[in-house]
């Protein structure tokens, strides 16, 4: 329908901008749709400056890094296996924040099915905490298929 | 093509001394095609009278709800045709995850709600959940597209030909976000709507009211006219009256619709209040779009 987005991510873009906690809109192929002022806020850059990204673009810029420092493809971030595999996704990264420094953040990646199959995922971004005091053992931060991320 | 208005009240019916004149029945819109058959656009209070008027003619009765809210189907039930044995009603709506359009309808069309079951309708009665592309209806191509109302929704777009109609009844494209600020792609009803011949639409609030039914499915007047003039409509039909607006309310309304879509650089004639048995010959495009801004 002449590029017109599935009314699934209109609402979710819609519910990102209403938000102040740091959320991306991801689409198919990765392709960053979105991402609200309080990522704006996290990343120092807005929306308005940068439009939409290619997966390519974005994991470039922001991350995440893994531990050598360099971006993790797209196509290998947990989130994204994940996500592709339409389970919900919760664990820690660190990404390239405003200022150019990086910096570790939590991140949760929730899938979005519509009518039509899946249309792409959101991801919101928390503060680290440590709370390593109040978990007890075997405590893990998971994929909801079971598949255990690193616990943040 | 050609329209006529049955029912442009939302919410609910609201006969009266006071809604006489642009009419207290629901959402109903019949279009009669070039080779005259009939599409009805919503199955609110006003189909009731539209079945009184039909003539009893062979060809299949094809009804398009826009959603199942009851201003939308509460007018199945009394719909003429539909107590005939000779009738063949298709009835085309939103599909559900949650149960089929035959068993979404017959919660109302059943017991405590009604005398009679979908089953023991003397008429032969079909549903069909829309298809997700277009699809060809008599001499007409439909295509349904969801748009943002509260539950699964749909807005429908009927070209034959170089005309089109375009009717969404619900419709909230502004919320979260400044419809003017959106890019065309990111606007929930824009393809459907776009260029076409007339726009009926969901002017439910001012926006005044609007503050205070923020989420509620309905756009207020400011949106109603962004939405036309973004998607470069050639007429605008509002719709959807809300139940407290009186005839009087609305033509004052009316003269503060036609003051805005001024502002907006849109024509006088071409953007019009809803009004029970209106009629309208839709025509070909005149390649000039009603904002000329």
């Amino acid at each position: 329908m002449n590029g017109q987005k599935p009314l699934e991510l209109i609402l979710a873009r819609n519910l990102l901008s209403s938000i102040s906690t740091p959320a991306f809109l991801v689409g198919e192929q990765g392709t960053l749709l979105f991402f609200n002022e309080a990522a704006a806020a996290m990343l120092g850059k807005r929306f308005e400056e940068t439009g939409k990204l290619s997966a390519q673009e974005w994991t470039s810029e922001f991350g995440p890094f893994g531990p050598d420092e360099e971006p993790i493809p797209y196509d290998e971030i947990p989130a994204t296996l994940a996500v592709r595999d339409s389970r919900p996704f919760h664990g820690n990264f660190r990404i390239c924040a405003a200022g150019g420094e990086h910096q570790d953040v939590a991140a949760s990646a929730i899938p979005i099915v519509g009518p039509e199959g899946s249309s792409g995922a959101i991801v919101i971004f928390w503060p680290v905490i440590d709370d390593s005091d109040r978990r007890q053992p075997g405590d893990a931060v998971m994929s909801a298929g079971g598949e255990r991320g690193e616990a943040t | 093509m050609k329209l006529k208005v049955w029912g442009a009240r939302g919410s609910i019916p609201a006969p009266g001394p006071e809604t006489m004149r642009y009419g207290g029945n629901t959402s109903c819109v019949e279009l009669t095609l070039d080779d005259g058959s009939t599409l009805i656009l919503d199955a609110g209070t006003g189909i009731r009278n539209l079945g009184l008027a039909l003539p009893r003619v062979e060809r299949p009765i094809h009804i398009l709800l826009t959603h199942l809210h009851l201003d939308h189907i509460q007018g199945l039930m009394f719909f003429a045709p539909a107590f005939r044995p000779e009738s063949e009603i298709i009835i085309w709506g939103p599909a559900s995850p949650e149960a089929s359009l035959r068993d979404r309808i017959a919660r109302y069309i059943s017991a405590p709600l009604a005398p009679v079951e979908v089953r023991e309708l003397p008429s032969h009665v079909s549903f069909r959940e829309t298809e997700p592309h277009e699809w060809d209806i008599g001499p007409a191509r439909i295509r349904a597209q969801a748009v943002n109302h509260r539950g699964p929704t749909l807005g429908y777009r009927i070209e034959t030909g170089d005309t089109s109609v375009c009717y969404i009844p619900d419709h909230e494209p502004g919320l979260g976000a400044p419809l003017a600020q959106l890019d065309d792609d990111w606007i929930s009803g824009f393809e459907l709507a776009r260029d076409s011949s007339m726009l009926i639409h969901d002017c439910q609030y001012t926006d005044e009211e609007y503050q205070e039914h923020l989420g509620w499915g309905h756009s207020p007047v400011s949106d109603a006219l962004c939405f036309a003039q973004r998607v470069q409509t050639e007429k605008l039909l509002l719709f959807h009256h809300d139940p407290l607006h009186s005839d009087d309310f609305l033509d004052s309304f009316c003269g503060r619709v036609s003051t805005r879509w001024a502002e907006l650089g849109g024509r006088d004639a071409q953007v019009e209040l809803a009004t029970e048995r209106r009629e309208i010959v839709i025509s070909e495009p005149t390649r000039e779009p009603a904002h000329t801004a």
